[in-house]
């Protein structure tokens, strides 16, 4: 029997308390949706159904009771921190959902520095972390241009990553340990060991699991020895893209780590350097850590760019301050959104994986069809920010004026066919469609061939942790009749 | 109708941090973080842009013509404002440090408006590189024009006149004028400029920019100018502390009464 909306709310209100439970119109507007339908939230547009409410949970028993209600009930659960996510998984898709907050889970549980390792709740955001870290000669390692806006444990769900990957990884390389609320009730912590051989490395389902398997509460993470100021920054200018990704391939197989390895295209360069870049493409590196290994690391790759014969070097403090001032936080968010109004030009992302043998062709490809097939586009850039053994990512940027349609098409007129030819061409690359954004609400199509033969073990997860189908209905897992 | 746009390319100033603050060879080195639209200018820009969308109904169109003083780093800004079709895009061509040089620009400027017979000229009302709010009504002074300040809005009406809407200490005023007129734009509700797409920007971005050697516009206000070339000599920090109070007890509610009371009644009462 489904409950009806007023029913779940009077619940709620009980299992929590109804300061909890949030039910104002305008926050439930707001709340279904992120920052993918941004366009149509601006013009104050809203197709998705309003969650019954959004709650507040303070603790993992919380959170274990809102979900065994809603298990029981088969009532839609969508999982938030940050609320920074991008590609839909906020998005609720079911009528009635809740809408289960861990924001106000924000206590940093311990840091461990003899071990190594912090323990904070979901709700902490990634800045006050670092900042506190930094403050102690520590830092997660962790960078994503969200870092002013996330939370950790958003950050977990979608397999985020960061700036300096190169040398500290991606989130999957840094937790140790953590804390998830499956939705039949039951609380799992994963302890916090270096290694172990004890059977699969079930961190990995709940690591990406976007809110869609279960509910992360608390998470461990390493921490590493901080040395500002020791960085070295370099940068060049050069002329085309395959060069470059030979130089990132070059640097990456030498196994030489970088904290950052960039490379942009000509139109994503003059976006964010059009003060040095003269219309060419720009490679940046930074090598940070102790001094020794920091000096060697940038040493070896100013000989192995020097090689390529192909690169001028342009003045470090260019990349500096570009770099220092690349993330966002809520004041940007803030002006991006008046400038969408007024200008009607909004910018999207899709990001992508592919091993070294492929990855040039698929830049080639994508950046041609989008600029032949999509219509009003203002800039179609294209840069590789996290680079591999094996291969790199590339993050395809486009500017679109929203045109002769109302903010209710801008995705199916603009956003989605774009991500349709960059999904689709990678994908016969051989490639990943999500390199970290998560799958969220709007890749969810093309699951089935991401995984191909693997799709079953995808599948028996859902089956086996949400069996009635609550968690965060329409992510990673198509909604299907 | 003939309207001239004046703009200046700034660095994001911003973007500096406290090291950055320098003065070497009566110069702060701005030069390693990216550049942008001076936001007053920006408005500016997209002000006229509206204006001739509005007269080619009334009127029939205007004649856009944008112009900046600098050396060719500006030029993809110039491009940009030809791919949203003005007509001409003009650089002045300086190499020189002019921050602090309002009266240069604007000798320039009027050299330009006499040879190129413009009508209206709208400007920002300063940059925050100089912020010398000086130079529109200079160039207003040399050109023996009226000049608007704190516009906010343009429109266009009969008879080759503009409807000008300009905020004063008190109020706004809506006053229709007929041109020359010089107009300096103050805090307009937009400020952003929109954006070409990649199709205009490779349809009318082919156009040259055209380059004006100082030399052929003016010729004799080279003492006046230095005269009053100031020097950047020393920068001191602006103290930006403020006094805070946090108010402690109570529930959110009690919180939120004592803030109003305290803080805010009185602030609300003088607006
Ligand atoms: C300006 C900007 C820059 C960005 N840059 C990067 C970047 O550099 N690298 C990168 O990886 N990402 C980036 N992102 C994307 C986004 O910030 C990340 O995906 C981030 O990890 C989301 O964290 P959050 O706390 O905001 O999560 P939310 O937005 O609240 O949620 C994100 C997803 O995780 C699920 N989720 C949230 N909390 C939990 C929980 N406690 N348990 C289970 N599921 C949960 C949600 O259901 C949703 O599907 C960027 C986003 C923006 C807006």
């Amino acid at each position: 029997m489904t409950l009806k909306r007023e029913e779940i709310v009077q619940t709620l209100e009980k299992i929590l308390s109804p300061e909890q439970v949030v039910t104002e119109l305008s926050v439930l507007k707001e709340s279904s949706i992120d920052r993918f339908r941004r366009f149509e939230g601006y013009h104050g547009v809203y197709l998705q159904p309003f969650p019954a409410a959004v709650v507040y949970v303070n603790n993992s028993q919380e959170v274990s009771e809102v979900l065994k209600f809603a298990n029981e009930n088969g009532i839609n659960i969508v999982p938030r921190t940050g609320q920074s996510a991008t590609e839909g998984g906020l998005e609720t898709a079911a009528e009635n959902s809740i809408v289960l907050d861990g924001s106000r889970m924000n206590k940093i549980v311990k840091i461990d520095p003899y071990n190594m390792q912090a323990t904070v709740q979901c709700g902490v955001p990634l800045q006050k972390l670092d900042d506190l870290l930094r403050e102690q000669g520590f830092t997660t390692g962790h960078s994503p241009q969200s870092k002013p806006l996330a939370q950790l444990g958003g950050l977990v769900a979608t397999r985020s990553i960061g700036q300096l990957s190169t040398l500290y990884g991606g989130i999957e390389d840094m937790v140790v340990g953590l804390e998830a609320v499956f939705p039949n009730g039951q609380i799992s912590k994963i302890k916090n060991v270096p290694r172990r051989a004890a059977g699969p490395d079930i961190r990995h389902i709940v690591i990406g699991n976007e809110g869609a398997l279960c509910f992360i509460t608390e998470v461990t993470v390493k921490i590493f020895k901080f040395f500002p100021e020791n960085n070295v920054y370099l940068g060049y200018t050069l002329e085309n893209m395959k060069t470059g990704f030979e130089i990132l391939r070059e640097v990456m197989v030498n196994g030489y780590r970088p904290s950052v390895a960039r490379l942009y295209d000509p139109e994503d360069a003059a976006y964010h350097f059009s003060h040095f870049s003269e219309g060419k493409c720009v490679l940046i590196f930074i090598a940070e850590g102790a001094k020794p290994l920091a000096d060697a690391t940038a040493g070896a790759i100013r000989e192995i760019v020097d090689e390529s014969g192909a690169c001028t070097p342009v003045e470090p403090k260019l990349i500096q301050r570009w770099f220092e001032n690349l993330n966002w936080d809520p004041s940007d968010i803030a002006e991006e959104k008046k400038e969408i109004i007024e200008t009607k030009n909004i910018c999207n992302t899709t990001e992508i994986s592919s091993n070294w043998d492929r990855i040039h062709d698929i830049y080639e490809v994508c950046m041609e069809r989008i600029r032949n097939e999509i219509p009003d586009l203002t800039m179609l850039g294209a840069h590789s920010s996290h680079s591999y053994l094996n291969g790199t990512n590339i993050y395809f940027v486009y500017f679109y004026n929203v045109v002769n349609c109302g903010a209710e098409e801008e995705i199916t007129k603009y956003h989605l066919p774009i991500k349709k030819i960059v999904v689709e061409e990678t994908i016969k690359a051989g490639g990943s469609m999500c390199h970290h954004h998560g799958v969220g609400k709007h890749r969810t199509h093309w699951i089935k061939d991401e995984y191909g033969s693997s799709y079953y073990m995808l599948k028996t997860l859902k089956d086996a942790f949400d069996p009635n189908g609550i968690m965060n209905k329409g992510t990673i897992f198509p909604i299907e009749d | 109708m003939k309207v001239l746009t004046c703009f200046k390319v700034v660095p994001d100033l911003t973007l500096l941090t406290d090291e950055d603050w320098q003065v070497v060879n009566n110069q702060v080195d701005v030069g390693f973080v990216k550049n942008d639209w001076n936001p007053f200018d920006e408005s500016a820009l997209e002000m006229t842009l509206k204006l001739s969308e509005l007269s080619e109904s009334l009127s029939g169109s205007m004649e856009l013509t944008a112009v900046s003083v600098g050396n060719k780093k500006i030029d993809s800004f110039l491009k940009t404002l030809l791919a949203l079709k003005f007509q001409h895009a003009v650089r002045i061509e300086a190499e020189q440090d002019l921050r602090f040089n309002p009266h240069q620009i604007a000798a320039w400027l009027a050299g330009y408006v006499k040879k190129s017979h413009q009508d209206v000229v709208v400007m920002g009302v300063q940059s925050g590189v100089g912020d010398n709010a000086q130079t529109p009504l200079l160039l207003a002074e040399k050109l023996g024009w009226p000049s608007i300040t704190q516009v906010i809005g343009i429109k266009p009406e009969k008879n080759g006149c503009l409807r000008v809407t300009s905020q004063m200490d008190d109020g706004v005023l809506e006053q229709v004028i007929k041109p020359p007129v010089v107009l300096s734009v103050g805090n307009a509700p937009n400020s952003f400029l929109r954006v070409p797409t990649l199709k205009d920007k490779l349809n009318y971005g082919k156009k040259s920019v055209e380059v004006i050697i100082p030399t052929d516009i003016i010729v004799d206000n080279t003492t006046e100018a230095e005269i009053h070339a100031p020097k950047l000599i020393k920068l001191s920090a602006i103290e930006n502390q403020r006094d805070s109070v946090k108010i402690q007890d109570g529930t959110p509610s009690d919180k939120a009464t004592i803030l109003f009371n305290r803080y805010l009644k009185q602030r609300l009462k003088k607006l």
